[in-house]
């Protein structure tokens, strides 16, 4: 017994590979741990994240101390305009309008503000204090009063138009703003052949219009919060009150408010302040331009966040299955709907896997393919001087190369870049033994399929993960491959959105949610809501 | 925000833990060592009996964790036993665990470079392997239950395409006589077809994540009889393919049967290449609940934490797997870890399940 194990106690160079197994997960998983709470929205901020909003200079109700420190604030703005007039035109009550070109609006200060001012009848006897009397005669839909310089001036950056009276200690807040008027256009990265042609523009109140549009609902919460600690912007978190889970609202309310930013120029910024993993490879947050999509998602108890500025909406806690959907899934039959679906998960596999497979089957396992077809294949190859994994990153990184070249070049230019691109990268590289015929198919088979992924960003995804899968082949063919499919459904299974499985219906087999997954049962027979989102109301009410 | 993340697990996910745990090496080699243990074509008696075998052990096991809600083996194992027994029994445990994670582990080396990867030396395969799995087990039980809810249906429709294909070959002729010699040879070969069900002694960790502890006893029932099937039609498949000889003289009966076929026309000829892929699949599961339980059962015994017990097994467990010179050795391993899982998990549970009873009595 002794002697047979003496016999079988492994070399030097096996403990050295063991002590490997070991350190190399343990460090790795140290990293990534670092990265993550790199990466990670600050936990320690609290609720009051802007403490200067409070502080400023309160108004003295004196007016000309107060004016004379409007008019240090704007001196360098030179954009902010500054109006002196009386109240009632020779009142001698003094008053300005101080407004900021452009964003205001010119005609609702010459005629709503101006004109009814300047009009008007003061008297100081006359009932009510100045202030009162003033907004009575005032025929403006928004107001309200700032008793702070500080505040005030931000206000009229914002486009208000701050009204000042000699008499009255607050400034008045009127509501002057000029709309940059953009046509809802259908969004041009989202197009559908069935469906409304509308998408989101670039305005805040535009956008949560629209969704309003979708039907009176009482229970549609728009709620506007402020993100940005420098360049602060508008935004609104939206959800249907009785469906979505409270959690999750609340959830995303403070995530937002954690955020800590100068600026925020895009949803992008708040997604990736936001989301759960920053080291995962997909989007955990889908972001879209159509309204239909996101009031779908409301009405299944997701919550969106529109941000001003930017057409794009970001629906939260995504699922893997939502960004293989499409809004014409619902539209069109059925039948249909489920054929797409189905085509598009197939899509999914084949541009994740198809050059993987190649490669692992030319390189490592050509006896496992039809005898016929790898005589062709291998006949076809003889002139290739590289392995099949270089041969394949070579058309693979070329094509990536057009992609990328193709989506940024003026429009009259692009059939030039297809012809370029087509001919010298197909024909051409055939001829010259750089690459074989079969693999230019299996190449142009898998882009194609990437096209049919509805999200751009969940394409970006499978496009990184494709070179991986890629190089696992190169290393271990077949066994590579099984290995990566391992290793992504491992990190798909253990990722969260808000609290939310990622891999969604596909795992914990909530089969009542599998109606709506890789088939689109007929309207009638949804009946409920998805579960995983743990909505209020799980039954869709007719 | 973890809303979801409860650490518990459902009585479908731990049916689904436990047939992806009992199907491992067995779908490839059980044909053989049961034909050449039992020598006639009664063999699929064998495995019969072999599944009720384990059903009876596992229910023990079952009902032992039940008395425990919440607790594994590890924890109440000195409860019950006291510290010393406890301790020594729970740490014989560990050490299964571990062997068996190595030799999941070695198999799939031997398989995988005899079949897929001429060339590549064993210790990449093993290692690369091992990574993805480390990567499952830090999750805890909650992401090893989901990943086993993907890796089943892919296994199931594969298995079942890949048997249905098979059937071109099959003849029933060579299934008979049934008990033509009687029911001695059954007998002989029961211990190996019960060793195929090695498995249900994981309840004796997850009955403690189970949202329903109660319901143990129906997922033993559930997961061997489903394994049973799968072994079952693997059995019968490969004797009514190759025969009984046939089978009794190949390392790898039911890849030999696969490769036996060719189907012109098709995207693929032939088909070892998709159950190779569903049979690494299952090693992984295995290989991943073993390695998991081995950790978890020294978090509980040492009361210490449960990440560094993982990346101390993993190295252990890679030794162990290179130990074996040859195939030979590696099926005497396997052998050997059977026959002291007939004794850890056949006799000792039921050892403990009766001073369990004597000790509520008492009391």
């Amino acid at each position: 017994m002794l002697r047979w194990i003496i016999a079988h106690i492994p070399s030097g160079y096996l403990f050295l590979q063991a002590a490997a197994v070991g350190l190399v997960p343990y460090g790795v998983s140290r990293v990534t741990a670092k990265v993550n709470a790199m990466a990670m929205f600050n936990p320690t901020m609290g609720e009051s994240r802007f403490p200067e909003d409070e502080a400023g200079d309160p108004l003295t109700g004196k007016f000309d101390e107060d004016l004379a420190v409007f008019e240090q604030w704007i001196e360098n703005y030179d954009d902010v305009g500054i109006r002196h007039f009386e109240l009632g035109g020779d009142s001698g009550i003094r008053a300005v309008v101080i407004y900021a070109e452009g964003l205001s609006d010119r005609n609702v200060i010459h005629r709503q503000i101006l004109q009814a001012l300047m009009g008007g009848e003061f008297d100081v006897r006359s009932t009510g204090t100045l202030s009162e009397q003033v907004l009575r005669q005032l025929p403006v839909l928004k107001t309200k009063e700032c008793g702070n310089i500080r505040q005030a001036i931000g206000q009229v950056l914002e486009g208000w138009a701050a009204l000042i009276v000699d008499g009255v200690p607050e400034a008045i807040m009127l509501g002057a703003f000029k709309g940059v008027p953009r046509q809802m256009d259908e969004p041009e990265s989202e197009g559908l052949i069935r469906g409304a042609r509308v998408g989101f523009n670039e305005n805040l109140h535009d956008n949560t219009a629209i969704l309003r549009r979708f039907g009176e609902n009482q229970s549609l919460f728009i709620q506007k919060m402020k993100v940005g600690r420098r360049a602060k912007r508008n935004m609104a978190i939206v959800y249907i009150e009785d469906v979505a889970d409270p959690k999750i609202v609340e959830e995303v309310k403070s995530r937002i408010r954690r955020i800590d930013l100068d600026s925020v120029p895009e949803s992008g910024y708040i997604e990736q302040m936001i989301e759960d993993s920053s080291l995962s490879p997909f989007p955990q947050i889908q972001s879209t331009e159509r309204p239909d999509r996101v009031f779908g998602a409301l009405m299944e108890g997701r919550v969106a966040i529109l941000l001003a500025g930017t057409p794009f909406a970001l629906i939260v806690p995504a699922t893997l299955s939502m960004f293989l959907q499409s809004p014409e899934d619902y539209f069109e039959r059925w039948l249909p709907g489920t054929m797409f679906r189905l085509l598009r998960f197939f899509a999914l596999t084949v541009s994740l896997l198809a050059p993987s497979l190649y490669i692992s089957f030319i390189s490592f396992h050509p006896g496992l393919i039809p005898t016929k077809l790898a005589m062709s294949i291998i006949g076809s190859r003889v002139n290739v001087p590289f392995t099949a994994l270089v041969e394949a990153l070579i058309l693979e990184v070329s094509i990536e190369l057009l992609r990328e070249a193709g989506l940024r070049l003026p429009k009259p230019i692009g059939p030039a870049m297809g012809i370029v691109g087509g001919l010298v990268i197909g024909e051409a590289a055939v001829q010259a033994g750089i690459v074989s015929p079969i693999l230019v198919i299996v190449i142009a088979v898998t882009a194609i399929s990437s096209f049919a992924i509805p999200h751009y960003n969940i394409g970006l995804s499978f496009r990184m993960l494709r070179f991986v899968s890629m190089f696992c082949a190169g290393v271990f063919g077949l066994f590579g491959v099984i290995l990566f499919f391992l290793a992504l459904c491992i990190h798909l299974v253990n990722l969260r959105s808000f609290g939310v499985l990622y891999a969604g219906p596909l795992v914990s087999y909530p089969f009542k949610d599998w109606k709506d997954f890789l088939i689109r049962a007929p309207l009638a027979a949804m009946k409920r809501r998805p579960k995983i989102l743990k909505p209020k109301q799980p039954i869709r009410k007719g | 925000m973890n809303t979801g993340s409860n650490n518990q697990i459902s009585t479908r996910q731990a049916i689904v833990i436990l047939i992806n745990y009992i199907l491992a090496a067995g779908i490839l080699t059980l044909p053989r060592t049961s034909a050449e243990k039992v020598g006639t074509t009664d063999v699929w008696l064998a495995v019969l009996i072999g599944g009720a075998i384990a059903i009876a052990a596992g229910s023990v096991m079952a009902r032992l964790s039940d008395r425990y809600p919440g607790r594994t083996f590890f924890q109440y194992s000195t409860v019950v036993a006291g510290k010393w027994v406890g301790g020594i029994v729970s740490l014989a445990m560990i050490v299964y665990f571990i062997w068996i994670s190595a030799f999941e582990v070695r198999t799939m080396a031997e398989v995988t470079s005899f079949f897929l990867l001429e060339g590549t030396p064993n210790w990449a395969i093993v290692i690369a392997f091992m990574w993805v799995g480390i990567y499952l087990v830090v999750g805890g039980i909650d992401p090893i239950a989901r990943l086993f809810e993907i890796v089943l249906p892919i296994t199931i429709i594969i298995f079942v395409l890949v048997t249905l294909l098979s059937m071109r070959i099959f003849e029933f002729q060579r299934l008979r006589p049934v008990l033509g010699l009687g029911f001695v040879p059954v007998l002989e070969g029961i211990k190996t077809t019960t060793l195929a069900f090695l498995g249900p002694e994981i309840l004796l960790v997850i009955t403690a994540f189970m949202k329903r502890p109660g319901a143990a006893i129906k997922v033993v029932v559930g997961g061997v009889a489903i394994a049973a099937a799968f072994y079952l039609a693997t059995v019968i498949l490969v004797i009514g393919g190759l025969s009984l000889d046939g089978a009794r003289a190949s390392t790898w009966p039911t890849i030999d049967l696969i490769r036996s076929f060719e189907l012109q026309g098709l995207l693929l000829e032939r088909f070892d290449s998709l159950l190779l892929t569903i049979w690494i699949m299952q090693i992984f599961s295995t290989f991943t609940i073993t390695l998991y339980a081995a950790a978890k059962g020294a978090s509980d015994l040492f009361k210490r934490g449960f990440k560094p017990f993982v990346y101390c097994f993993l190295p252990i467990i890679f030794l162990c797997a290179m130990m074996p010179k040859n195939i030979n050795e590696t099926f005497q391993m396997g052998d050997i870890i059977g026959n002291v899982a007939l004794y850890l998990f056949g006799v000792v549970p039921l050892l403990f399940l009766g001073l369990s009873f004597m000790r509520r009595r008492r009391r």
